[in-house]
């Protein structure tokens, strides 16, 4: 078993994996940037070690400086969180170089999976159903033309080693195609250095639904349900939920099943998620797959009643899965609201500052993942979320009033943040009533 | 911290000896600049330069030459040229052959021939691992070799100095290594041919003092250390410590000793498209520029003054507008190799319809923090020499050469008189009188005076319709004559300063007519027309003699 282990990360998920280490004996050795000094997850940690300045490139990104702490440190693992380092193959295979055991999995499934193009062909040609699309990367517009009248209208134009969002396009008819590419070809070039594009088509008003994999060095996979992540807004998830409303017990039986062939199929170790396009008809298509810890995994853990923090740091220590697919099964409901320092009316500008007052809510089925309290001051260098507020219910119902409720009792003064936003969607009917579509944000702004 | 003690832990202290992780070795390598640890491989893509900090590392000599060389390109020569002992220096041969082992070179420097995207050069790259790369006798005689054999076969030369100077174990021989190798360039020059001198960390001592100072074009690598006497050498005899960037590529561009600075990914690049404009010598070029038409245009009608307030115009283009718009290619050479780079002057090589040419802008720039920085197009005599430089290297390339002046005069201060502004002027009209490639100037606003006269000494000098060309701006011309500088627009109107007015007294051959709302956004037209008269002027002097060429241009200021 791993018996110290280095968290190459900040924030909540930082202070969550700490925890998780508490629980389990092992000694926890945190790395902070000079902006994160008064950070929980440093002084949470038994050790913390200083990596550099505030901005994430000569920090929490630096790979010489975290392998350098962990070498210091006499750490024997590393957990990379999600974000920063966490889906980098070079850093992955950093760690086995030196003999640090990488909490994920390996270097090589991790390559594979964050290339678009290699990851959709190979679940293609595992049986995974994928959205029809280019299966050659893309770099000029004319071609994509092309490939995009072959595919069908609407498509959408995606960076091959993209993500959040970034370089993404949609064209709806040839017209606008050229435009489309040329636009989503520069960001992707700034973005990521690379203008491999790739093509496909458009689901129109699909829901995202993702299944949470546990897969053990010995081959066995199970999932562990689904999560619907419909609620987003300019791809960033805002609120997610599990079960989803939308899966009947057969359809989740069905992508269950799709979502460990693939995991199987990439050769995948560790905890991972399969994220699936879900369309009206119940036809599904495989996205992309995640090859860590999600943000929003306590909404699994609760309603499956596994840790998936020490689920993961047992699967890199060697272990073998102790649970079988049969005993997996979805109690009651679970919300996760993401908590953002951001200001909604000025186009969710991230908004760092001092918090002044906070009043977190508590009691049954309520649960607050943060890493702020009275007086932190939020650094201007990384992510806006601040704290997710999860809760649990007898069904959905439930968990939605539990929601309300402890979203309505939240308090946190000093810096603006999207509370009141998630309280507004909380309470709107349509939510309600759990009949929505990945496109329920922006109707909703486009309403208002 | 706040709560950091008051959290209780939970897990044993781990025992740190059970098991010591260790860092590969080979792996990590430390950046000396910013002290910070990066990944060989790393490295190693990126041509050897820190991720981090940007600083340069060193690169081996072969390493380099892999950087630059079309694949399976490079053929070693005098691989097995080693230095003596003429000392009897103890120690020192077996210093050598270890070096020889360790390097795989049988001295400091590997020369040879190759070809750089299908341009053949000859190449000498110094090694530092080899006793810093000084230069003793083997190198001295490698070098050397390397560009008598480049004469001979009428090719470039292209070196890569780092060095840490002359080689102490070899003494008095080591210093005559300077005078050998740059003997040689000087054939090599003579002979025609182009040698470029690429810079690197560090170039110091005989080495700067001796070939790497000598090329027709001189690069250099960001922050490369480049001096004669070493730094610390200097602190400790003048007692002071030197500011930071001193002897830096950066100073040495400013101070006007070298051509440009050249980022490692940019280098090969850079170095084809040099030696491509140097590939050929100009008379065979091979352009047909056809036949131009004439154009007629009705020149407007205005007073004096209105043509001096538009030719002073702030949108008006400037020196650099015509290069972007007329030539491609364009390469700027910095530096009068004396004593600064004056912006006020741009100059450098470009291709005008597939011809090399050297260009030089007078700039006045636009806007005020570029008018700053081009001193308002008042040059300096460094900006003459630097001028007069480039004119000589395309007398050597037989290029022909187009200057664009817009000056309201010389630069006016005491710096300007303490380096010799007369001096330079008078320079650059005895020069400009000789040399042996067609002269082309074109007044583009003022031709204020001596300083636009310095490059204006020319086959032929042409006047934008709304340019002014007279021996003093109208306000110095009033107040000289008549004690009274607000008199200028009345001053204007007798100086006889006018395009028309010059054309007339037979000081310009020609007017190129502007555009309506002729700017810097607005002068597609206008250079249609100039890039027609180009070609005019460049069927007509091509071709030829150089003794008839300059004779004609002594007959063109003799008469008047």
């Amino acid at each position: 078993m791993i018996q110290k282990l280095l968290i190459a990360n900040r924030g909540e998920i930082a202070v969550r994996i700490i925890r998780a280490c508490r629980e389990m004996g092992i000694e926890t050795v945190a790395v902070y940037s000079e902006a994160d000094k008064e950070s929980l997850h440093a002084q949470l940690a038994d050790e913390a070690i200083c990596i550099g300045p505030g901005p994430s490139s000569e920090s929490y990104l630096n790979m010489e400086r975290i392998m350098s702490a962990a070498m210091l440190s006499g750490a024997d693992a590393i957990h990379p969180g999600f974000g920063f380092l966490s889906e980098n193959g070079k850093f992955a295979a950093l760690c086995e170089k030196c003999g640090i055991t990488f909490v994920g999995p390996d270097a090589a499934v991790m390559e594979n999976l964050g290339n678009k193009q290699t990851a959709r062909n190979t679940m293609a040609s595992a049986g995974v159903p994928v959205i029809p699309g280019t299966d050659h990367p893309v770099l000029d517009a004319e071609r994509g033309r092309a490939d995009a009248l072959e595919i069908g209208y609407p498509v959408i134009i995606k960076a091959a080693l993209g993500g959040g969002g970034k370089g993404m396009r949609t064209a709806w008819n040839p017209q606008e195609f050229h435009l489309a590419f040329l636009t989503a070809q520069k960001e992707a070039q700034m973005a990521f250095g690379d203008g491999t594009m790739y093509i496909e088509h458009y689901v129109e008003h699909p829901r995202h639904i993702e299944f949470q994999i546990l897969a053990d060095s010995f081959g066995n996979v199970i999932h562990l349900g689904e999560r619907d992540c419909s609620i987003q807004r300019n791809h960033q998830k805002m609120i997610e939920e599990s079960p989803s409303k939308a899966l009947s017990d057969s359809l989740r039986e069905r992508m269950g099943e799709a979502a460990v062939k693939a995991a199987k199929a990439a050769h995948y170790v560790n905890a991972g998620t399969i994220e699936f396009l879900l369309e009206k008809n119940g036809h599904f298509y495989f996205m992309e797959m995640n090859t860590r810890i999600q943000v929003e995994h306590p909404v699994t853990e609760w309603v499956t009643g596994i840790d998936l923090v020490k689920e993961q740091i047992r699967i890199a220590s060697g272990e073998s899965l102790e649970i079988k697919q049969e005993d997996v099964k979805l109690l009651g409901h679970a919300i996760e609201c993401r908590i953002n320092a951001e200001n909604p009316k000025k186009h969710f500008r991230p908004c760092p500052g001092t918090i002044t007052e906070l009043h977190l809510p508590g009691g049954k089925g309520i649960r607050v993942d943060t890493d702020i309290y009275p007086g932190y001051t939020i650094p201007p260098y990384y992510d806006s979320m601040i704290a997710k507020l999860i809760v649990h219910g007898k069904n959905r119902e439930e968990a939605v009033a539990k929601m309300q409720s402890a979203l309505g009792e939240v308090i946190i003064e000093g810096i603006d943040t999207n509370v009141d936003y998630q309280f507004e969607i909380v309470n709107e009917a349509r939510y309600k009533s759990g009949d929505f579509d990945i496109g329920f944000l922006e109707m909703q702004e486009r309403d208002s | 911290m706040k709560f950091q003690h008051m959290f209780k832990r939970t897990a044993k202290r781990t025992v740190q000896s059970l098991k010591k992780t260790e860092v590969p070795k080979g792996l990590l390598r430390k950046c000396n600049e910013c002290r910070s640890a990066v990944f060989a491989e790393e490295v190693k893509e990126n041509y050897y330069i820190c991720p981090h900090c940007r600083n340069y590392f060193r690169i081996h000599a072969r390493r380099r030459v892999e950087m630059l060389a079309d694949e399976g390109s490079f053929e070693e020569w005098d691989g097995q040229v080693v230095s003596g002992n003429p000392l009897g220096f103890r120690g020192y041969e077996e210093k050598i052959a270890l070096l020889q082992d360790k390097t795989g070179l049988s001295e400091a420097v590997l020369t040879g021939k190759i070809c750089i995207k299908g341009m053949p050069a000859v190449i000498g790259v110094c090694d530092g691992r080899f006793l810093m790369a000084s230069m003793g006798e083997a190198v001295g005689e490698k070098i050397t070799r390397a560009v008598e054999r480049a004469a001979e076969e009428r090719l470039p030369v292209i070196l890569y100095a780092c060095s840490g100077g002359a080689r102490m174990q070899e003494g008095i021989v080591s210093l005559m290594q300077m005078a050998k190798t740059a003997a040689a360039i000087k054939r090599h020059s003579d002979a025609g041919l182009l040698y470029i001198s690429v810079l690197t960390d560090p170039t110091m001592g005989g080495v700067t003092a001796s070939f790497a100072m000598l090329g027709d074009i001189i690069l250099a690598e960001p922050n490369a250390l480049i001096g004669f006497a070493g730094p610390r050498v200097i602190e400790q005899t003048i007692g002071q410590k030197l500011p930071k960037g001193f002897q830096r590529a950066e100073f040495l561009l400013e101070h006007g000793f070298i051509d440009e600075i050249v980022e490692r990914k940019e280098q090969r690049d850079t170095l084809a498209r040099l030696l491509k404009m140097h590939q050929m010598p100009f008379e065979t070029a091979d352009t047909d520029f056809g036949d131009a038409l004439p154009i007629e245009c009705p020149f407007s009608q205005m007073d004096a003054w209105e043509h001096v307030q538009l030719a002073r115009a702030k949108d008006r283009p400037g020196g650099r507008d015509y290069i972007s718009r007329i030539f491609t290619d364009f390469f700027e050479m910095h530096g009068d190799r004396c004593f600064g780079d004056d912006r006020a002057v741009t100059g450098g090589i470009a291709l005008f319809e597939g011809v090399p040419v050297t260009v030089i802008a007078q700039e006045k720039g636009h806007g005020t923090k570029e008018n700053m920085l081009h001193n308002f197009g008042m040059a300096s005599p460094e900006g003459y020499r630097k001028a007069l430089r480039l004119m000589k290297q395309a007398e050597k390339f037989a290029r022909p050469v187009i200057c664009f002046v817009d000056t309201p005069g010389a630069f006016c201060g005491m710096e300007a008189e303490e380096r010799g502004q007369g001096a330079a002027i008078a320079r650059n009209l005895y020069e400009m009188s000789a040399l042996k490639v067609p002269i082309l100037s074109i007044v583009i606003g003022e031709g204020g005076s001596g300083g636009a006269l310095a490059l204006a000494a020319a086959d032929e000098v042409w006047m934008m319709e709304h340019a002014v060309y007279s021996v003093l701006s109208p306000e110095g011309f009033a107040s000289i004559l008549w004690k009274d500088s607000k008199r200028a627009k009345e001053a204007a109107g007798v100086m006889k300063l006018t395009a028309l007015d010059l054309k007339k007294l037979g000081v310009i051959e020609r007017i190129i007519s502007e555009e309506d709302g002729f700017s810097e956004k607005n002068m597609e037209k206008t250079v249609n027309t100039l890039r027609l008269r180009f070609r005019e002027f460049l069927k007509k002097y091509l071709p030829m003699e150089k003794e008839s060429l300059t004779s004609r241009r002594y007959q063109r200021f003799r008469m008047m």
